[in-house]
């Protein structure tokens, strides 16, 4: 699936990086609400029989789902975008930070960089700091070369040191949601 | 009935089921029924033990999960009742306790003190097994029921506004690696896997 970049040398896209990542690191039950960005992403995760997938009504579900999953026995990630995060706080304080129990959040990005509407600015733009304010340990991908690196890292720390880890997909590294 | 003869009736059934409780009435009753290492108390995340549940029963599939929710909680998270619904895993058996009020906070009434009716909700959401009692022998075998048959089931427990006081530990970490070990102990990893 690499699609060659602009010197016609193939790269391999962001969501194949993250994809694989997950599968390395024996990520296993996703819980998810659908987004332009993370949707490429999630079309190969519900195809791979790897994965237990929980299509969400709200996103506030996936950190319980999350925790039960990791409680009986399954590393979990939750896809979403910046949007969706502002309905997770009480439940990622009550269960994830109180019990010390880890998983990895991917964010789609929107608000910032290449938004074109002016509602998701508030709550895309203070999405780090809300991140940070909770204590939630936050990377923000934006370069393909470190991609790798970088997710691999995020998923070695949340489940050695037992807290949820969030990963911002940047507009830069995905390109956002065209108007 | 009161909400604790509920609770001992579904406690006096349990083995190796796991079973999540809501904060607040549900967690403090289900303590004090007798408390277990397969017991994990919420003590935050007000509607958010179903959805737990949910999670451990995928990861459990070969044993049953059990859900104890008051009504409050559960109205908290109708999107979560649709979602379980939907992703309908067939060893998720929810009890809610359904008193009408939030009994913690002062009894204030809830929507199902008049129009609400969970059951038509559950149904309506995909649920399977529906269905209230308000006496122990009803109760009884409805549990027995849903604790049998494939699910996800929903049972409601009509009970009064009964309280306990019964505090389970305030120390999450430790209930959560007890609740661990004893899930591990107890056999039963995940199975689905390819």
């Amino acid at each position: 699936m690499a699609s060659p970049n602009a010197d016609g040398i193939p790269q391999t896209s962001w969501w194949e990086i993250v994809y694989e990542s997950l599968k390395a690191h024996e990520v296993r039950l996703v819980a998810h609400v659908p987004d332009q960005v993370l949707a490429p992403l999630v079309r190969e995760i519900e195809a791979d029989p790897f994965f237990e997938v929980v299509r969400l009504t709200r996103e506030e579900e996936g950190v319980g789902v999350l925790s039960g999953g990791y409680l009986g026995g399954l590393r979990g990630a939750l896809l979403m975008q910046s949007s969706g995060l502002g309905n997770c706080f009480n439940a990622l304080g009550g269960l994830p930070l109180a019990y010390q129990i880890p998983f990895l959040i991917v964010i789609s990005q929107r608000g910032r960089l290449g938004e074109f509407n002016p509602s998701q600015v508030p709550m895309g733009r203070a999405t780090p700091r809300l991140l940070e304010a909770i204590g939630i340990e936050t990377v923000s991908l934006e370069h393909q070369a470190e991609l790798a690196e970088q997710v691999d890292q995020a998923a070695r720390t949340c489940f050695a040191t037992s807290g949820p880890v969030a990963l911002i997909i940047s507009t830069l590294l995905s390109g956002g949601k065209r108007g | 009935m009161d909400s604790i003869e509920a609770v001992r009736l579904l406690r006096e059934r349990l083995s190796d089921e796991p079973v999540v409780a809501s904060l607040g009435t549900p967690a403090f009753l289900l303590y004090s029924a007798g408390d277990r290492p397969l017991n994990f108390y919420m003590w935050a995340a007000m509607g958010m033990a179903s959805s737990v549940g949910l999670g451990l029963a995928i990861a459990q599939p070969s044993r049953r999960v059990v859900v104890l929710d008051g009504d409050g909680a559960a109205l908290m998270n109708l999107g979560g009742m649709v979602t379980v619904g939907w992703r309908a895993p067939p060893n998720l058996v929810w009890m809610v306790l359904e008193n009408g009020v939030f009994l913690e906070t002062g009894g204030q009434p809830i929507a199902t003190s008049e129009r609400a009716d969970l059951v038509a909700i559950a149904r309506g959401a995909g649920l399977l097994n529906v269905a209230s009692a308000d006496n122990p022998a009803d109760l009884g075998a409805l549990l027995d029921h849903a604790l049998a048959e494939p699910g996800p089931s929903l049972v409601v427990a009509r009970v009064g506004p009964d309280a306990s006081r019964d505090l389970p530990p305030l120390d999450p970490v430790r209930l959560k690696h007890r609740f661990m070990e004893e899930l591990s102990r107890t056999g039963h990893g995940h199975e689905s896997s390819p």
